[in-house]
């Protein structure tokens, strides 16, 4: 690669970063200045609205909402999803294809739309579960699929599974063991990307939040969505808070999956 | 008495006939090779004899018992895998010691084992590595310890060179016919690399379109190929209809004839048959040449000896055929 050429890899990949973090960085600012109205930088730090924010029980309350929802439905999700996947992959490898059109269907109708149908589905009847944090569980979870279910067939196919489930019944081991000791331990990247991407696509998500549960379990983003009205201070360092949590959590994954792996 | 027996074995998916009325037979100790092009029905075959697929009818005697009914756990082989299917969550150790912790074998036993068979494949100082940090021969060969290490009955093996490069190939070959040798195992190799196959077996199974095409020794099947097919899969056979035989040899036959490249002597211009280089290729210690003699196009084969002998093209010659290392095919 010439000298230029290199130059022009590397600019582009800056910009990319420039635009895609300047946002963020402006916010990080704003949540720690104590006024940025009519000059250029802003008039003086202060941690003052992160103070306020981590001393509101609300907010923190919302916090534990939106993080108990969340890990509900991945909790649901990899439940009901890994031994699903498994007798698919080891079993019926053919409803594999039909699976992947059924694992789309969440995105095809817009939330708007779904959550109507879901509010009608589930205000009466035998499971009249609005309002409450279940429908959100449930909801989350058909929005989970396609991440988890994309992510861990991809580290499936990458460990040649059949191969590994054949070798270790010729061992002598049992298919329910040969899954336990053998296929699982080797799933564990594909599961820990799942999570992460659901996650941090999970904690941001407001329209089924706000129509469906809206302020009888208020999440993180209905209440950021409630606090609109405050100083926008508040809701920036509610909005860097929001980001931190997600990468916190992002980062304990990581070293926990890298702990392991050099064990 | 037969070791293991492979009667009327029938295996079809759906409307196609995967392999149908497979009969072969190995002696204990013996190593036995399925040979053929890929898509033949070989490692499927192989697949039916551990278990993993189950067959339409037919029977699998090992040591005079029927293997059809019982599960892969059940029957105590061992199996070596083209893509070598190490646990990948495993280091070396734990992967050999897999098969005996299933067998719930006493830690001391699985250690003392364990270390023999790593022995076995002189790979001693890399238990504690992780597969990833194997290369493929590496893998390979602690896949082979791994099936080795609960003393299987018959060791199949599918494929298990193909995905290494030829030096490692090589070296592997040598050391899986070393090993099995020295334990005196019975075992079935799946191939379709005739080079691999007449080097390694006792015995080879020559398979074609689910069927089974000729069965015998390495020599046998090299200098007496029973049809078209098998001439043309072992060795770079020339096979001549009867007509362009007669041309060639003065004689009349019925069939097709099948002869060796390398059986066909050259001749300086003027004796024997005449006949003109068409083109040559330097196969290391071998020079092929293609030569045309009264229309007719053959391969023959030279011993490389030195530059000098090096016949160029257009070059005309002669040749000599030995009457006696012609075949007659089906």
């Amino acid at each position: 690669m010439s000298r230029f050429e290199n130059l022009y890899h590397r600019s582009v990949v800056t910009v990319l970063l420039v635009i895609l973090l300047s946002p963020l960085a402006a916010t990080l600012v704003y949540a720690f200045s104590s006024q940025w109205g009519s000059t250029i930088l802003p008039e003086g730090f202060t941690l003052k609205w992160m103070i306020q924010l981590w001393q509101d029980p609300r907010f923190l309350v919302a916090l534990g909402h939106s993080l108990l929802i969340c890990f509900g439905a991945l909790a649901l999700a990899v439940v009901l999803v890994l031994p699903l996947m498994f007798v698919i992959a080891y079993y019926f490898p053919r409803l594999d294809s039909v699976m992947n059109v059924l694992i789309l269907l969440p995105f095809a109708v817009p939330p708007v739309v779904s959550s109507v149908g879901l509010l009608q589905l589930y205000s009466d009847g035998p499971l009249a579960i609005t309002g409450t944090p279940w429908i959100l569980v449930g909801c989350y979870f058909t929005i989970a699929l396609p991440f988890i279910y994309r992510a861990i067939t991809n580290n499936m196919q990458a460990i040649h599974l059949r191969d590994l489930m054949d070798a270790a019944q010729l061992l002598g081991a049992s298919t329910w063991r040969a899954a336990l000791l053998v296929v699982l331990p080797n799933l564990r990247k594909g599961c820990t990307i799942a999570i992460l991407l659901s996650f941090s696509f999970l904690i941001g998500e407001f329209v089924f939040a706000n129509l469906l549960v809206g302020n009888r379990f208020e999440t993180l983003q209905v209440y950021l969505y409630n606090s609109r009205n405050g100083s926008g201070h508040f809701t920036s360092a509610l909005v860097i808070s929001y980001f931190f949590v997600v990468l916190l959590l992002t980062l304990v994954a990581n070293a926990v999956s890298k702990d392991k792996e050099s064990s | 008495m037969t070791y293991l027996a492979v009667k009327q074995l029938n295996k079809h998916y759906g409307a196609t006939q995967i392999f149908e009325n497979i009969d072969f037979s190995a002696d204990e100790g013996e190593f036995v090779t399925l040979l053929g092009p890929s898509g033949c029905g070989k490692s499927t075959l192989l697949r039916c004899l551990a278990g993993l697929t189950p067959v339409d009818s037919g029977q699998i005697l090992l040591q005079g018992v029927d293997l059809v009914p019982m599960s892969p756990q059940q029957r105590g082989i061992g199996m070596v895998f083209q893509s070598y299917a190490l646990f990948p969550n495993m280091s070396v150790n734990d992967n050999v010691a897999f098969g005996l912790k299933m067998q719930k074998q006493p830690a001391n036993d699985i250690r003392r084992r364990v270390d023999e068979a790593l022995a076995l494949v002189e790979l001693n100082e890399f238990a504690h590595r992780y597969p990833h940090q194997l290369s493929g021969g590496q893998c390979q060969r602690v896949a082979l310890a791994r099936s080795l290490v609960t003393r299987p009955r018959l060791l199949l093996l599918d494929e298990p060179l193909s995905a290494l490069d030829a030096r490692i190939r090589k070296h592997l070959r040598d050391q899986i016919r070393r090993i099995q040798q020295e334990l005196r195992l019975t075992a079935i190799f799946v191939t379709h690399d005739q080079e691999e196959a007449l080097t390694l077996s006792d015995r080879v199974v020559l398979m074609n379109k689910g069927k089974i095409v000729q069965n015998g020794s390495a020599e046998v099947l090299y200098t007496q190929p029973v049809d078209a097919f098998a001439a043309g899969f072992i060795g770079s056979y020339n096979v001549l209809d009867a007509r362009e035989a007669g041309l060639l040899t003065g004689r009349s036959w019925r069939g097709q004839v099948a002869i060796r490249p390398e059986s066909i002597v050259l001749l300086p211009a003027g004796q024997g048959i005449d006949a003109l280089i068409v083109s040559h290729s330097l196969l290391g210690n071998v020079i092929r040449y293609r030569v045309s003699t009264q229309g007719i196009e053959l391969l023959v084969d030279v011993l490389n000896r030195s530059v000098g002998d090096l016949h160029p093209n257009g070059m005309p010659i002669g040749l000599q055929l030995d009457i006696a290392t012609l075949c007659e095919v089906a």
